[in-house]
């Protein structure tokens, strides 16, 4: 079995994973409420809980799997991206206990993690296929051919899909992380109350979110405190529509041009339900098949980083003893 | 018993296995080290390696582990940390905290010992030892300015090492206090001391074991 351990951002993670895809167990501790006073992720504050739980989440992951050290095989860990203070706690653990036990580690890059996490559980996606990761720190189109490869096609020049939902929350004074609570609002409200842009930069299959960001504050600026409480609903449904028909537009022209009929989704944002019903609206279109895992494999999670040691060669003990983690995957 | 020690709370990497036989195989740091960038993650876990092998052992033969819990930089510490507690956790073993001053204090060769460490932003952990390893003094954080003042209402007249000693060599030795020369190898904190005192230290469980910070994360909640 391959013991995954993922500390890239504020979720302290473990799990385990069969050599066939079967999760185990997939333990998250978050840190969500920890940062919520500071309105984001405190690198220091961070990287000092990682440490104060890595071990008890790897202990759990191997309980609630049945299983003990000596079932697993392979340690697959974060090498990055991500803060690399949070990620050294992450792969300094699963680098000695990997070298304690003799057996073979696999770094991963968290990215592949999002993009594989459909391959993961009873009816796995196979490839090829097109990928869309968002999530509140990364937003990316990818095509799948050969696990853990794949070629991104398209990405955010600027704010990710889940910044941009965050930060629109708290301009419309949500708090933090405000995303499923503008989704939830989002209910209430008219999507075209207010125009919003839908921002497609250049030829290709990039995204942008900070122009539509900004165009909420001068929306929120005009209405003024008063009516923008009053309208809450309908700007959050205008907003969020705005986001989401930015993904839908790139992934319907992603899957066109490079004739795909497999699309998964992966990140935070997956869970956002206007963008769950829109990609079911164009699955059925083009007549598309749909992966979308649940919540908690598609938020920050070990098992995917996990599901990426699947295909990959591990190091074998001592080679990996050197090894650095990075705050950007080359 | 063998005992594997560890120290990252310079920039330099530190390791040490105390055979059972009381026969020391030891990873030191030269003191160029300590003005380089922190490279933990690349050479604790390798010189751990190397240290065993030189001893003929495996990780799966070390029954002790002991480590230096700082104070020092926040990102070392928890590699060092992280790197003791899996390794106690893979075979079920205690861990025993040692303190990085403690450890660095050993290796000052003097009746009063004034270990310093670089605590960046223009600030020292320090602490007061006496030879024999009581402490005068316990582990502070504080300015070179503050640290002359303990001193003096200390009444001893210690001799300083560390990294932070050699960062402020100038005004530390202008208010009387003396500094080990440039080249002294007792500015590295050795994992040697830290085997030596992790021996005579009540282990813990491993989860209990983390750094002391002696600060708070920079961090200003937002205001709404
Ligand atoms: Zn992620």
């Amino acid at each position: 079995m391959i013991l995954g351990v993922e500390t890239s951002c504020d979720d302290t993670c473990a799990a385990l994973v069969t050599r066939d895809g079967a999760v185990r167990s997939n333990v998250v501790a978050s840190q969500g409420l920890l940062h919520a006073r500071y309105g984001g992720v405190v690198p220091e504050i961070a990287s000092r809980r990682h440490l104060e739980l890595v071990d008890a989440v790897v202990a759990d992951a191997l309980e609630r799997g049945g299983a003990t050290l000596d079932d697993v095989d392979t340690v697959a860990v974060t090498r990055g991206p991500g803060l690399i203070g949070a990620l050294l706690v992450g792969l300094s653990s699963a680098k000695a206990l990997a070298a304690a036990r003799g057996l073979p580690l696999a770094p991963v890059d968290h990215l592949a993690g999002h993009v594989l996490a459909s391959t993961l559980g009873d009816h796995p996606v196979e490839p090829p296929y097109l990928c869309l990761v968002a999530s509140g720190g990364h937003t990316f189109l990818a095509r799948v051919e050969e696990p853990p490869d794949y070629e991104v096609l398209g990405r955010t020049l600027d704010d990710a899909a889940g910044e941009a939902f965050d930060k629109g929350a708290r301009l419309l004074g949500l708090g933090y992380p405000g995303g499923p609570e503008l989704d939830r609002l989002a209910h209430e409200g008219d999507r075209e109350a207010f125009a919003f842009p839908r921002s497609l930069p250049g030829d290709g299959l990039d995204f942008s979110f900070s122009g539509l960001k900004t165009a909420l504050l001068y929306r929120v600026r005009d209405l003024g405190a008063e009516e923008t409480t009053r309208r809450r609903a309908d700007l959050a449904a205008s907003y969020q529509a705005a986001v989401v028909d930015s993904l839908i537009a790139r992934v319907r022209a992603a899957l066109e041009r490079e004739r795909l009929d497999r699309l998964a989704i992966g990140g935070g944002v997956a869970a956002n339900s206007e963008l769950r019903a829109r990609i079911g609206e164009l699955a059925e279109e083009l007549e598309v098949e749909v992966w979308i895992p649940p919540r908690d494999l598609c938020t920050d999670n070990a098992a995917m980083i996990a599901a990426v040691a699947r295909y990959t060669e591990p190091i074998a003990y001592p080679g990996y003893l050197s090894l650095d983690a990075s705050a950007r995957v080359a | 018993m063998n005992l594997l020690g560890l120290d990252t709370s310079t920039a330099a990497s530190a390791a040490c296995v105390l055979r059972d036989d009381d026969v020391a195989f030891e990873a030191i740091p030269s003191v160029e080290e300590l003005a380089a960038p922190p490279a933990h993650s690349r050479d604790l876990l390798a010189r751990a390696a190397e240290v065993l092998d030189r001893a003929g052992l495996t990780f799966a033969d070390i029954d002790a582990i002991a480590v230096g819990t700082g104070p020092g930089a926040f990102t070392g510490l928890r590699v060092g940390i992280a790197t003791a507690r899996a390794l106690a956790h893979a075979h079920d073993l205690e861990l025993r905290p040692v303190s990085s001053l403690a450890a660095l204090a050993e290796g000052i060769d003097a009746d009063a010992r004034l270990p310093l460490i670089d605590a960046r932003r223009g600030e020292l952990f320090g602490a007061l030892h006496l030879a024999g390893g009581s402490t005068a003094v316990e582990p502070f954080v504080a300015t070179p300015e503050e640290v002359v003042e303990r001193v003096r209402e200390s009444g001893l007249d210690p001799l300083a090492a560390g990294d932070g000693s050699l960062r402020f060599r100038g005004l530390l030795e202008a208010a009387g206090v003396r500094v080990a020369h440039d080249e002294s190898q007792a500015h590295v904190v050795r994992a040697l001391y830290v085997c030596r005192l992790g021996a005579g230290t009540e282990p813990v469980a491993p989860d209990a074991v983390l750094p002391t910070y002696l600060r708070l994360p920079d961090a200003q909640p937002r205001p709404s």
